[in-house]
């Protein structure tokens, strides 16, 4: 090692001279340097001396021997690739422990060479990867599977269930006008859900960050919700995922409608209560909003102790979790509207009976109808509601409206439309007969076969009047027998009748008027005459008399026809004094046409001058 | 708002659980501490001007068949040590678990309860017993789940320790 000293020693046979002088001027030089080195502005104006000096060569190379063996082998380190590789190999470890402690730098710095690197390493074998990831890839590919078979399966159970329905129609128009697949447009629709509460939780004590719940929804002590659920995945992580394992705890809890999914994140992870079926994108809403919070909030959640004034506002955030698919307004079809089918189906049902029994009702009153003598049923028809039967009717003939109560047949809903015409059946014929003679009670009618029989007893008058309507009655009608009837009179009116046509009244010789003493006779007519009336319209007729005139066969014929005339006038006039009604009286005047024919016994002539009665009935 | 995750943990038997009844505010029964092995309940308390959320993890009681679930004891900032103060051995079991508690999350502030101090005529731990503990740096407080007696202080206690 060299010996520095300020001395230098003596050179050369001058150093004898003057030691004390050297001396001085060494020490002199050596303050000037001093004062070079502190003070810039001697620096400038002072040239330095030491560069010239090779003692300070010297100098340095004894001061820091040891620096510079040091620093050349530090440079050859560095200058030769393999020891510096070696060198840095020691601390890289360490040096990205520290670096990914520090912050996220070093993972964003390193990501993309660890991306080419992946690739490069694909590209040059692509099993060693597939080595590499081959235990991975066996329960990611599982949970995959399981995931998408899920949803599919969930798709194909709402498939199936709507593919027949009327909105399944719609949804299947919306498929193909969309271009996606039936099952994904009936998932879109049915996913109904409801996320009810976003719990924030700090993984590591449990403690809630935060708690957001839908409206009106009753919410438990969040505090202590969010406690056990940590308690509970700890259980869970603890009992079943295996020692050591730090992965994931519950994903999701499934309790009836209510479902509970899990978020993680590294410092804190969220709990969401979904009610209903939420879509896997929420997955993805939930995951970004953890991520951002763990992102913006990554020291205070790292952090965090309890006090939670650090993390500043947090539930906007959280509500933006707190997502709700309503269930589209279902058009239930009310039960009224599947009654109002029901009903009209009920009322057609009842309507088409109803008109079927009826219809068999009509046939049948028709075919009553035709058995009806006096009736001909031509045709029957349905308008307006209303059953129409027309046809023929004789007027006498049964009233076809009191056969519909028997058919239980509505009055309003049948219309007769009847033509009359007079029938030729014996029944109706037998009725006419009845209807216009009006037989006395002790006449009665049967029908024989084709023959109308009258039987009983009947008075002239009537069986006059019989014979003549029978004889009027139009051809073809069924013939009417009267044989059995036995003509009875009136005794008083036979009585009367035979008395007054038994009286004479006599006239003297060409005399209109008669002769003395026949006014009793005159009398005693006229009050027979007014009895007889009366009798007969007791019985229901009336009476004509017949005054008839005679003369005797004296004198000219026309002479005494005008005489016998005259006669039969005075008779009248004299009993029309009495009270006799005047248009009762008929007057015939006989002339000598019609002698007694008694007249050849005594007077002859005497007894044809008279006047006779014939009494007559009529109506 | 201040929140701290406390345990509360002990033998099995010591009354943890009767400590805490009638102190907290519960949502869960105390079926889940068989099934589950924790309960949680909340209990609100003032240290100065501050209010404190303790949410106390009630751990299941430890025996010789089940041993305390340690990943409860996660991110404690507390917690109260039972023991049975009329049985000398459930302190020790609070001894072996301190211990465990120490490792697995570190020097959290504790308390040590000596529980049924009610039950004076049968009690075991002598003064002797609880000069050593405070020698090691314990605090002993006595309680009663039946009287009530120091269950208040306790909890407020720990919570100062806490927030300090």
């Amino acid at each position: 090692m060299a010996v520095v000293s300020l001395v230098a020693k003596p050179s050369g046979d001058g150093g004898e001279a003057a030691p004390e002088a050297l001396h001085s001027k060494r020490l002199a030089a050596l303050l000037l340097e001093v004062a070079r080195c502190m003070d810039k502005d001697v620096a400038a104006v002072l040239p330095s001396r030491l560069d010239a000096d090779p003692r300070l060569e010297a100098l340095r190379s004894v001061l820091i021997e040891q620096e510079r063996t040091l620093l050349a082998r530090l440079q050859k380190k560095i200058d030769d690739p393999q020891q510096f590789a070696e060198a840095i190999s020691e601390v890289l470890a360490a040096a990205f422990e520290l670096a990914g402690l520090r912050d996220e730098r070093l993972a964003a710095v390193i990501a993309p060479t660890m991306e080419r690197a992946t690739q490069a390493s694909i590209r040059k074998d692509p099993s060693q990867l597939v080595g590499i990831l081959y235990p991975l890839m066996g329960p990611v590919i599982r949970k995959s599977i399981a995931e998408s078979l899920d949803g599919t399966l969930r798709g194909l159970n709402q498939a199936f269930k709507h593919s027949l329905s009327w909105r399944g129609i719609k949804w299947r128009l919306e498929a193909y006008r969309s271009g996606t697949s039936f099952a994904d447009v009936v998932l879109r629709h049915t996913v109904v859900y409801r996320v009810e509460h976003v719990f924030l939780i700090h993984r590591k004590t449990g403690l809630l960050l935060e708690h957001v719940a839908a409206p009106q929804v009753a919410a438990q002590d969040p505090q202590l919700v969010s406690g056990m659920l940590t308690a509970i995945q700890d259980f869970v992580r603890d009992s079943f995922a295996g020692a050591g394992s730090s992965g994931g705890g519950l994903d999701s809890v499934r309790l009836g409608d209510l479902l509970v999914w899990c978020e993680e994140g590294p410092y804190a992870y969220l709990a969401v209560v979904i009610r209903g079926n939420p879509p896997e994108s929420l997955h993805a809403v939930l995951h970004e909003t953890l991520s951002r919070l763990h992102e913006e909030l990554h020291g205070p959640l790292q952090a965090y102790n309890g006090d939670g004034s650090a993390l500043g506002e947090l539930s906007t955030r959280l509500e933006l979790c707190l997502k709700t698919q309503e269930q589209p307004p279902e058009k239930g079809i009310s039960p009224w509207m599947w009654a109002l089918p029901l009903l009209a189906l009920v009322l057609a049902g009842y309507l088409i009976i109803h008109r079927s029994i009826e219809a068999s009702r009509v046939e049948g009153y028709v075919r009553n109808l035709q058995q009806l003598p006096g009736v001909i049923v031509t045709g029957m028809e349905r308008h307006d509601g209303k059953w129409h039967i027309h046809g023929l009717r004789d007027p006498l003939s049964a009233d076809p409206a009191k056969l519909l109560g028997p058919a239980k047949l509505d009055a309003d809903a049948v219309v007769g439309q009847w033509e009359p015409y007079q029938a030729l059946n014996p029944a109706i014929v037998l009725q006419r007969l009845t209807a216009t003679l009006k037989p006395p009670p002790s006449i009665g009618f049967a029908l024989d076969g084709n023959t109308i029989r009258a039987v009983g007893t009947a008075p002239q008058h009537w069986m006059d009047r019989a014979r003549n309507y029978i004889a009027a009655m139009p051809v073809g009608s069924p013939p009417v027998d009267m044989a059995a009837i036995k003509d009875i009179q009136d005794p008083n009116f036979v009585r009367l009748r035979d008395e007054i046509q038994a009286r004479v009244i006599t006239f003297d010789t060409n005399e209109p008027k008669p002769a003395n003493g026949q006014d009793e006779a005159i009398d005693k007519v006229a009050t027979e005459l007014s009895e007889l009336i009366r009798v007969a319209k007791d019985l229901g007729f009336s009476v004509r008399v017949m005054i008839v005139g005679h003369a005797d066969a004296t004198g000219r014929e026309t002479v005494n026809l005008a005489l016998s005339n005259a006669r039969a006038e005075v008779v009248r006039s004299m009993l029309r004094a009495r009270g006799i009604a005047p248009y009762l009286l008929l007057v015939r005047s006989a002339g000598a046409l019609e002698p007694q024919q008694s007249a050849a016994a005594g007077q002859p002539e005497a007894m044809n001058r008279r006047v006779t009665f014939t009494v007559s009935t009529s109506d | 708002m201040l929140q701290k995750k406390i345990c509360m943990l002990g033998a099995f038997g010591v009354g943890k659980t009767s400590l805490v009844r009638r102190y907290v505010q519960s949502l869960f029964s105390d079926a889940y501490l068989t099934t589950v092995g924790v309960k949680i309940d909340k209990k609100t308390v003032t240290v100065g001007n501050e209010t404190v959320t303790l949410l106390l993890w009630d751990i299941a009681g430890e025996d010789d068949v089940s041993p305390i679930r340690m990943s409860y004891l996660r991110g404690a900032a507390g917690y109260l040590l039972v023991a049975d103060g009329t049985r000398a051995e459930t302190l020790d079991i609070a001894s072996s678990i301190q211990s465990r508690v120490k490792a697995e999350i570190g020097t959290v502030p504790f308390l040590v309860l000596l529980n049924k101090a009610d039950l004076q005529e049968s009690w075991e731990i002598g003064r002797d017993a609880m000069h050593g503990l405070e020698q090691a740096g314990w605090s002993v407080v006595r309680t009663s789940a039946r009287t009530g007696a120091g269950v208040e202080e306790v909890f407020e206690e720990l919570a100062k320790r806490m927030v300090s």
